[in-house]
């Protein structure tokens, strides 16, 4: 119990006494925030709100399964709304071995087909949403390999005191594949996880903003609930709504395989 | 048509009996509708082609039991003289299978009903279905699994296109027996439905002489009856996929003992009271083996397939020929080729040659015949917006087909298109064929 109360009692004083002398290394936030929890495996209900300039919203909803196989990963999207593209489904296998591609499969029903699609497409646009690939491969986690990191400051999003880091991609390559110049994020140091990120192009315009809301515990895991993209040269926005979160049903093997894709849920 | 109509009851109440059986207690049903219409301007003449209005509603039950029981219909309503329900050939159908007509212009087609749910180690889907094999697109190599309606030669979506068989298909992994990640399908199909052809006068009536026999002057031509295989379970078609996923490439070994799904047009001469050519249509057994592949590698994904069919007839001209057919067998392959490292941009090409492995003078069609694909297509505004064209091209006559089209995301569940379709080359090709028939279109798709 006196370990216990140890231990919580610095992790509490820990955010007031960083803040108070110098900064803590932007890699060291970045290795905090994908160390954080995410459970093994989970499944929830993912609604994508798209509304362009002239505030005409469509909405897609769509059953996701997410499960590590190690340092592996692999995430399925299930379209279930509206009936055009339900039974659309998607199966990416992010694998940790930089050297590999990742393996991506589409299945449109009205192929009745898997189809191969390319994993090197990291900078495009998920789906007709503001957020890209590559943004959803990470989740809630941050592109070691990608960026060099540095952390600038301080601010408070929503109520909540965080640290902002700023990524810049390591070369002009990566940059032109992820499709930023920079990137700045605001990382709630109490609990590791980013509030707000803020988006340049590679020419160094701002793109577009993110904010990660109602974020709360399920079954014990820090799990974000809302995500609001807007894009400032298109003026289109993206609201994501997860509901039904566990991380506890248990995922199948056989969700994340081609077949699944085929056979939809 | 009481016959007709029993029978497919009969297969219904198979496949409803097998989903009763799952636990109901908490069955919940999933209800949508897709209704869509098309309206083509043929560009010669300034008529309308074709104008279509389909409703296609489908519900999906889920059971406790972890069963699951889909059901598809197709309500099609066509008009247009050349594009009727009556412009089809329906002798290919099964009796089952079979589409019902509602007078001259309205069909009614129960297009999918299969129960499907883990048994032991397999996973079976029983009852009306699509079975979709191979990686090409636009132009089939191993799809042959299912017969398509050519009602609009190779116009219409293979998704409506495609016949759907009364099929058993069972599939289970293999992991311990061949080596762990490989899946195993089996199929049993005694569905004897084939290839449905347009009619003689139909818009899109064959008069390529690859494909239909040209009697000489003064020669009257007879079409009989097609000799379809007999009602046994020894005319079921049977096939056998072996698929993996290893080291970034997704294989798959295919066979299939099918009755193909292409008739053989034999012919008969006879000079006297009139010179006439009987045409007598004819299906008959062919050995499938195939195997597919596909790669993705940076922006660009590498894909295959290969087929082998073994004892097929083709046409032939030569004066010498009794029946008007040849044997030989068929390889087939298409490689293909897709490159998307431009943001919201895929470009895709593909080869498709066919070889035969005897190749007798008179055969109408060339020992080997080559098709080449190419599909461009970008998004816009968060992919409510489409363009793309599509151009399919055949060497060895110069004749082809181009086809664009623009379609928009109206509103969340409606989309509408513009599209056209312009054959070129000669009449004698398989696309030129069809050079009268070009046209502007318009549609729409409404889901629910």
């Amino acid at each position: 119990m006196r370990i216990a109360t140890i231990v919580c009692a610095c992790g509490l004083l820990l955010p007031a006494l960083v803040s108070a002398g110098s900064l803590p290394d932007g890699d060291e936030i970045a290795r905090r925030v994908n160390a954080r929890d995410e459970g093994v495996a989970v499944s929830r209900n993912l609604t994508m709100q798209m509304t362009d300039r002239h505030g005409k919203t469509r909405t897609r909803e769509t059953r996701a399964f997410r499960k590590y196989y190690g340092d592996d990963k692999r995430t399925v999207i299930f379209y279930l709304k509206p009936s055009n593209v339900r039974n659309t489904a998607f199966l990416t296998w992010d694998h940790a071995d930089p050297d590999r591609d990742d393996d991506q499969w589409l299945y449109l029903p009205a192929m009745r087909k898997v189809r191969r699609i390319s994993a090197s497409d990291r900078g495009d646009y998920f789906l007709g949403t503001d957020l890209t690939y590559e943004d959803i491969k990470l989740e809630s986690r941050l592109g070691i390999d990608d960026y060099r990191r540095r952390t600038t400051g301080e601010d408070v999003v929503d109520g909540h005191h965080c640290y902002l880091l700023e990524s810049v991609p390591v070369d002009e390559e990566t940059a032109a594949e992820l499709g930023y110049g920079k990137v700045e994020q605001c990382v709630d140091n109490e609990i590791w996880m980013v509030r707000r990120a803020r988006f340049w192009d590679t020419k160094g315009h701002p793109l577009k903003t993110a904010y990660f809301r109602d974020i709360r515990r399920v079954q014990g895991i820090w799990t974000q609930h809302r995500i609001e993209v807007e894009n400032h040269k298109t003026g289109h926005r993206t609201l994501f709504l997860f509901s039904d979160v566990d991380y506890e049903r248990g995922v199948p093997d056989a969700l994340f395989t081609q077949n699944a894709l085929r056979r939809g849920l | 048509m009481a016959c007709e109509r029993w029978r497919c009851a009969r297969a219904a109440v198979v496949v409803l009996s097998l989903a009763v059986t799952d636990p109901a207690e908490a069955a919940q049903a999933d209800i949508s509708h897709i209704l869509s219409s098309r309206l083509a301007v043929g560009t010669d003449e300034a008529r309308v082609q074709q104008f279509d209005l389909e409703w296609r509603p489908e519900v999906r039950w889920r059971f406790d039991g972890g069963g699951r029981l889909t059901g598809m219909g197709r309500a099609r309503y066509q008009p247009s003289d050349g594009m009727r329900t009556g412009d089809l050939g329906r002798g290919t159908y099964s009796r089952p299978s079979r589409p019902t007509r509602l007078g001259d212009r309205l069909e009614l087609e129960l297009r999918e009903l299969y129960y499907e749910r883990p048994v032991g180690g397999w996973y079976v889907s029983v009852g009306k279905q699509q079975v979709v094999w191979g990686k090409a697109d636009g132009l089939k190599v191993l799809d042959v699994v299912d017969p398509q309606s050519f009602r609009e030669f190779i116009l219409e979506d293979f998704e409506q296109s495609r016949i759907p068989l009364w099929t058993l298909d069972a599939e289970r992994p293999l992991d311990g027996w061949l080596g762990d990640g490989w899946t195993l399908q089996l199929l049993w199909i005694p569905d004897r439905t084939y290839d449905a052809l347009p009619a003689p006068g139909a818009t899109y009536a064959f008069r390529s002489p690859r494909l239909v026999p040209r009697a000489p002057p003064g020669v009257r031509v007879r079409l009989n009856d097609a000799r379809r295989p007999g009602p046994t379970l020894a005319a079921s078609d049977a096939g056998l996929r072996l698929s993996r996923y290893a080291g970034g490439w997704d294989l798959s070994f295919n066979y299939l003992y099918q009755y193909h799904n292409q008739p053989v047009l034999r012919q008969r001469f006879s000079a006297s009271p009139v010179p006439t050519v009987e045409i007598r249509p004819v299906y008959r057994r062919t050995h499938l083996i195939g195997a597919t592949f596909s790669h993705a590698s940076g922006d660009w994904v590498t894909r295959g397939e290969i087929g082998y069919f073994t004892e097929r007839l083709f046409l032939t001209d030569a004066p010498g020929d009794g029946d008007g057919v040849a044997a030989s067998g068929e390889l087939d392959y298409v490689l293909g080729l897709d490159w998307s490292g431009a943001t919201d941009t895929f470009i895709s090409g593909q080869l498709f040659q066919s070889r035969l492995s005897r190749h007798r003078s008179g055969i109408t069609r060339p020992r080997l015949d080559t098709n080449l694909t190419l599909l461009v297509r970008r998004n816009f505004r968060n992919e409510t917006m489409t363009a793309e064209v599509l151009w399919i091209v055949n060497t060895n006559e110069g004749d082809g087909l181009v086809r664009p089209r623009l379609a928009y995301d109206l509103e969340d569940n409606l989309e509408v298109w513009l599209g056209a379709d312009v054959f070129y080359g000669d009449t004698e090709g398989l696309f030129g064929q069809f050079r009268d028939n070009d046209r502007i279109m318009l549609g729409m798709k409404l889901g629910l």
